[in-house]
């Protein structure tokens, strides 16, 4: 009797809190609870700008980028200028890499009615659309490199893709190095965005004289194995995709090459921050500033995600690491000197 | 409470879904003793091969069956690798998931959407007919349950015919099943491919049930199987009428729910993980309590 017992107090103590955490959570947006279709709710928002909205973000996992993306969204909505710290309240969650975790982070958004959807990579975007089947909520995406590919580019469904400025990024090498002939990639064969990227930086190639030499990894561990490979079959620099695996022993990767006498540059500016020469890339902080604008017109109901294409990122960036580039021995000429920003940390 | 309900809901949904993955954990860990770390790709493999159907207009029931066909050959190429070859179990689990991975990639690419206009079991118009009343949610709950109820009722009976007892005598005592004229590669064989077959099953469910494939998903689900089946085996240890079966749904269920308390919890995100492991820790030493009072009594 004792054991039936006690097993029962735990299923008792589990789903009370349980309990707990949803109907905290719950008090948060029953004001603002006002139908049982999201669409009525953000119209008769629209009408009452004094509603709270609650969003759920959805971040697949923690990464700089990743990070400056979400930063970047919430100061889009306060940009937007419709809405203060006052009209909206956050329901930020972060999945740790795991998709199983993403799916079920998705879910609680749905649970908890969230009005709106912003789901950071492409993983969370595409638990967060499953998720929002059901009601019917607007997802707003950001860090996707191919939305199209993704079977995100139609529905309640939009946001913005980080497709990197592949032509400007072999323009930039060819420039800061004339007589390179061989570009060295890594990247991981399972995340979409570097498979995406690798195709555009095959195609591309040839157009600036260079030759692509890559090596797909499968896991964190294998990207120092591929940097000494492709090393040893003496590429004459490197280039970085965003891609998580590769970036995350970047440190590591520069050692290597910095040893070996190899420029690395990246795609975008945290990249230079650590120790790439150069990047012609984008800012994260600025493309979640555009989805968060993007968002703000949905929430108001000025459009809807089905009128609302997904965007690129307008502009990009160059980015330069001086410390890097005269270790290098690269002069830099003084047509990029004037477009380009240092990103050196020192 | 409407949304106490709904977070229930969708928890249990979760934990039934991969209740069928822990199924085949229970085979391979606990009845067979053996540590099949095949899962990590079998997984993905189901979700692989039912997103590539899918996308090409397969009818989404077909799709259970194809998912159970693909795992139960990567249990085979597991089990003749382990027993013909001679590897050591866990090298030979390594080495399908490895060549798997691959695999995965050639069949879906890195990952594949399925749209919302494609229909999954959970919305064919079979189901719509039965249970169209419900929302999608509730549909969602009622289908994985019924699924993990079948397949539970299927391998209770399995485990009482004779081919069963032999599965489990091999994870006892091997030499019994040699004494008996037995083979004990081939029943081993057998054991990993219905328990690979079911982990694809899960995967292909998932996959209907997210939408999507990924060729990460598979990524720690043998960890995520073994907790299952050690949480639910754990805390109804002394419970004699309850079946391992039903211990393992349970077991599924509170994993994921351990999760769903951690993202309610609202602590910084990237606690998520510290506090799952805490919930889990908890749900153990209640368990391993039981076990000591008992014996206080005895």
């Amino acid at each position: 009797m004792k054991k039936i017992l006690s097993a029962l107090l735990t299923a008792v103590m589990i789903f009370s809190l349980a309990a707990c955490g949803s109907t905290s959570s719950g008090n948060e947006e029953t004001s603002s609870e006002a139908g049982t279709s999201t669409e009525t709710v953000s119209e008769s928002e629209a009408e009452t700008p004094s509603t709270k909205y609650l969003i759920g973000i959805c971040q697949y996992g923690e990464h700089a980028s990743l990070d400056n993306c979400r930063e970047g969204f919430l100061q889009g909505l306060l940009d937007s200028g419709l809405l203060t710290e006052d009209d909206f309240e956050i329901d930020y969650q972060n999945a740790g890499f795991d998709d199983a975790i993403t799916t079920q982070i998705a879910q609680s958004f749905s649970a908890e009615n969230v009005t709106l959807m912003c789901a950071i990579a492409t993983p969370a975007a595409t638990a967060c659309y499953a998720a929002a089947e059901d009601k019917d909520i607007p997802v707003i995406f950001t860090a996707i490199t191919d939305p199209v590919a993704a079977n995100l580019d139609s529905g309640n469904v939009t946001g913005t893709s980080d497709k990197l400025p592949v032509e400007a990024q072999l323009d930039l090498i060819r420039t800061l190095q004339p007589d390179a002939d061989v570009i060295g990639i890594v990247y991981t064969s399972s995340e979409p965005n570097s498979v995406s990227a690798i195709a555009e930086y095959e195609a591309k190639a040839g157009d600036y004289g260079f030759t692509i030499e890559s090596i797909g990894v499968t896991a964190q561990s294998e990207v120092t194995q591929a940097v000494d490979t492709l090393i040893s079959k003496g590429v004459d620099c490197f280039s970085n995709l965003t891609d998580n695996n590769v970036v995350g022993v970047l440190a590591s990767m520069l050692e290597k090459t910095n040893e070996a006498g190899i420029p690395v540059y990246g795609s975008e500016v945290e990249q230079v921050k650590l120790g790439c020469v150069a990047a012609a890339g984008i800012d994260y902080y600025q493309l979640g500033i555009q989805t968060g604008i993007m968002a703000a017109k949905v929430l108001t109901g000025e459009t809807t995600c089905e009128d609302l294409p997904f965007e690129t990122i307008s502009e990009y960036g160059i980015y330069i690491n001086s410390a890097a580039l005269s270790e290098m021995s690269i002069t830099v000429p003084e047509e990029v000197m004037q477009k380009a920003v240092e990103a050196s940390e020192s | 409470m409407g949304n106490f309900l709904e977070l229930l809901t969708s928890t249990l949904t979760q934990g039934f879904l991969y209740a069928l993955l822990a199924y085949g954990i229970y085979i391979t860990y606990k009845i067979l003793d053996f540590p099949d770390l095949t899962v990590d790709g079998s997984f993905p493999l189901g979700a692989a091969v039912t997103a590539v159907l899918l996308t090409n207009g397969a009818n989404p029931y077909l799709t259970l069956l194809a998912a159970v066909a693909v795992g139960a050959l990567a249990g085979l190429a597991t089990g003749l690798i382990h027993v013909c070859l001679k590897v050591r179990d866990l090298l030979a689990g390594i080495i399908t998931t490895t060549a798997l991975f691959s695999l995965n990639l050639q069949i879906a690419g890195s990952n594949l959407t399925v749209e919302r206009a494609v229909e999954t079991i959970f919305t064919a118009p079979p189901t719509m007919a039965l249970f169209g009343g419900m929302t999608l949610l509730y549909r969602k709950l009622v289908v994985s349950f019924l699924l993990v109820l079948l397949l539970k009722l299927l391998l209770d009976l399995y485990f009482k015919t004779k081919n069963g007892l032999l599965l489990r005598a091999v994870g006892d005592n091997e030499t019994l099943v040699t004494t008996l004229a037995k083979n004990k590669g081939t029943v081993k064989v057998l054991g990993l491919v219905i328990a690979n077959a079911l982990v694809a099953l899960s995967g292909c469910v998932v996959c209907q049930e997210q939408r999507s494939f990924s060729a990460t998903m598979g990524t720690g689900q043998m960890v995520f199987g073994l907790a299952a089946v050690i949480i639910g085996t754990t805390v109804f240890r002394k419970l004699s009428f309850v079946k391992g079966t039903t211990a393992v749904v349970a077991g599924s269920v509170l994993y994921k729910g351990c999760i769903q308390l951690a993202i309610l919890a609202g602590l910084p995100a990237n606690l998520l993980k510290l506090v799952t492991a805490v919930l889990f820790l908890v749900i153990l030493i209640l368990g391993n309590l039981q076990k000591s009072g008992v014996k206080q009594h005895a």
